[in-house]
């Protein structure tokens, strides 16, 4: 069965510790092409989730049946065939998201993310864990991409999520060049962040377990 | 930290600084930028001003948030930042008042990405100036294309006023429709463009102040010039094209003060050779191509590829053979081996 604590160290590390945009730097071609607009990475970002969440539970529970030698085209089987399901439902449902992510939607099938989660986690874990990693690994995908999507949408064409801010756009920041600049900021940025509030928790956690009370203290001021 | 003063390479003990040389190339800039400032006014000085004010500023905050203090700072301070914003001023257009904010973001641009964020002067891979250029030419587009200001002084001859440069003219339209005289195009008079780039005069004179005082050398910009005015003449099929392209866009400046950078072009005689060769040619060949100015981006494309220059291109160390012994020395062993084995045949047959 499933801890609270298991869905919470899942969570973490979906989300922030291995990032798979800002930490792990997978994934990249869709991030970098598809960020124009905010709207697009949510788009993205939500539709290799639920490619993610189902491949994850079928390989999971797969992961007794398929015999290590063929492991990878059986994944890219799986894989492919979610990724046509979710074509024919956005095509039917949302033809205006189908038409602006083109290409890059067929491509979630060589998404090195899908993958990468299902030859790490989902073929050693149970079904439940498997189903939270895609889940949670997709949302950091998601916020990774929508947080690219802002900046590059605000700066290069004077809008957010669609609606006019202001007349004035840096085409740049619209370009492939810009892209990978804002790219390359942001990944640096998250992990400044991430590498600083770590060693603050780090020392925090070192000085509860192992000094007294007062030294303790005088660590977390530092 | 106070004993020890940390400049860049080369660490020679000379009279030669970086600040120096940084001051002698400020220095000839000096007539191009007043020639600026005759032709298009008060706007050219504006842009200017905002350009190296935000470069200098630029560097300044950024070593400020490193933690250096004032006195750090303006010990280390070497004016390059303030060359990067005259050079990146002289390569914008005039504009318009309300328009301040495009010399300002390049500038902040070509200082703190190009240059700081590879770790400051010297470590840079491509020109600032040139890469606040292209961010601005690419951001900007619509400001950096048209909308051109008309220089205060008439041609000499009969000119055709149009808000193209003459370069776009010549590459778009064939070389009838440029409009203007080589003359005019030598002296800048009547000519649209861009702030420093249209008074060739006056980057002729900083270019010769540059060789008394030994900063470049005359070979490289002369090859580059050269070269893509060949080019440009193959292929526009006419010996007609030779002095339009290299008398009309931003060439004479490009080559003169922005390929020329100790930093972002090679480090030996034949490297050196080499690139400004294919520098020439791409020139020509993108122009034609895109019928745009392009001296800014086959300037950055060919900075990006240095280091294979220097990878590939290596000066024979001191005591090696040369080359051509080495490859005689190759070929008589070549011969000898084959004598022998001819020799052996021979024998067998006997």
């Amino acid at each position: 069965m499933m801890k609270p604590a298991d869905i919470k160290k899942i969570g973490m590390d979906g989300l922030l510790r291995n990032n798979p945009t800002f930490r792990l730097v997978l994934g990249t071609c869709p991030t970098l092409a598809l960020t124009t607009a905010a709207m697009n990475g949510i788009g993205m970002g939500l539709a290799v989730t639920f490619v993610l969440i189902f491949s994850n539970v079928i390989i999971s529970a797969l992961r007794k049946v398929i015999p290590n030698e063929v492991r990878i085209p059986a994944f890219v089987l799986i894989i492919a065939t979610f990724v046509t399901l979710l074509r024919m439902l956005l095509d039917k449902f949302i033809p205006s998201l189908y038409e602006s992510m083109g290409v890059y939607l067929p491509l979630i099938v060589v998404n090195c993310i899908i993958l990468g989660r299902a030859e790490s986690f989902a073929s050693k874990n149970p079904v439940l864990n498997s189903a939270f990693d895609g889940l949670f690994t997709g949302l950091g995908f998601t916020w990774a991409l929508t947080f690219m999507g802002v900046i590059r949408e605000v700066l290069g064409a004077g809008q957010i999520f669609g609606y006019t801010l202001w007349d004035f756009r840096i085409e740049f920041f619209s370009s492939s060049a810009g892209a990978f600049f804002v790219y390359g900021l942001c990944v640096a940025l998250f992990n400044l962040i991430y590498t600083k509030v770590e060693s603050h928790f780090h020392r925090v956690g070192f000085a509860k377990k192992y000094m007294t009370a007062p030294e303790a203290a005088q660590e977390e001021a530092k | 930290m106070d004993a020890i003063q940390i400049s860049g390479t080369p660490h020679m003990r000379k009279k030669r600084t970086t600040r120096g040389i940084m001051i002698d190339v400020l220095i000839a800039l000096v007539p191009a930028t007043a020639a600026g400032l005759v032709f298009f006014g008060l706007r050219a000085l504006v842009t200017i001003a905002i350009s190296v004010a935000a470069s200098v500023a630029t560097e300044w905050v950024w070593l400020l948030c490193k933690r250096k203090s004032f006195k750090e700072i303006w010990a280390q301070f070497d004016f390059s930042s303030c060359v990067t914003g005259l050079l990146l001023a002289l390569t914008l257009p005039a504009f318009e008042y309300k328009y301040f904010y495009i010399p300002l973001l390049s500038a902040v641009f070509a200082v703190g990405v190009a240059k700081m964020l590879f770790g400051g002067t010297g470590k840079n891979i491509v020109n600032p100036a040139i890469a606040g250029r292209v961010f601005a030419f690419i951001s900007f587009q619509s400001n950096m294309v048209s909308g051109w200001m008309t220089p205060r002084f008439a041609a000499l001859g009969n000119t055709v006023q149009t808000s193209a440069t003459p370069l776009t003219s010549m590459l778009g339209e064939g070389l009838g429709k440029i409009g203007i005289g080589n003359l005019d195009l030598f002296l800048g008079t009547g000519v649209t463009g861009c702030i420093g780039e249209t008074c060739k005069v006056a980057l002729l004179v900083g270019f010769a102040y540059l060789l008394v005082r030994r900063v470049v050398k005359w070979q490289w910009p002369v090859i580059y010039v050269a070269v893509t005015g060949l080019v440009s003449c193959a292929m526009g099929k006419s010996m007609g094209y030779f002095l339009p392209s290299i008398l009309s866009g931003g060439l004479l400046l490009g080559a003169i003060f922005m390929a020329t950078d100790y930093v972002t072009s090679p480090n030996n005689k034949w490297a050196c050779y080499l690139y400004y060769l294919v520098l020439g040619v791409i020139t020509a060949l993108l122009r034609f191509g895109t019928k745009i100015e392009v001296v800014s981006f086959a300037i950055l494309l060919m900075n990006l590829v240095v280091p294979l220059f220097n990878m590939y291109v290596r000066p024979r160390p001191f005591g090696a053979k040369p080359v051509v012994q080495v490859c005689k020395d190759k070929l008589d062993s070549i011969k000898q081996k084959a004598r022998q084995k001819k020799a052996a045949k021979e024998g067998e047959a006997q």
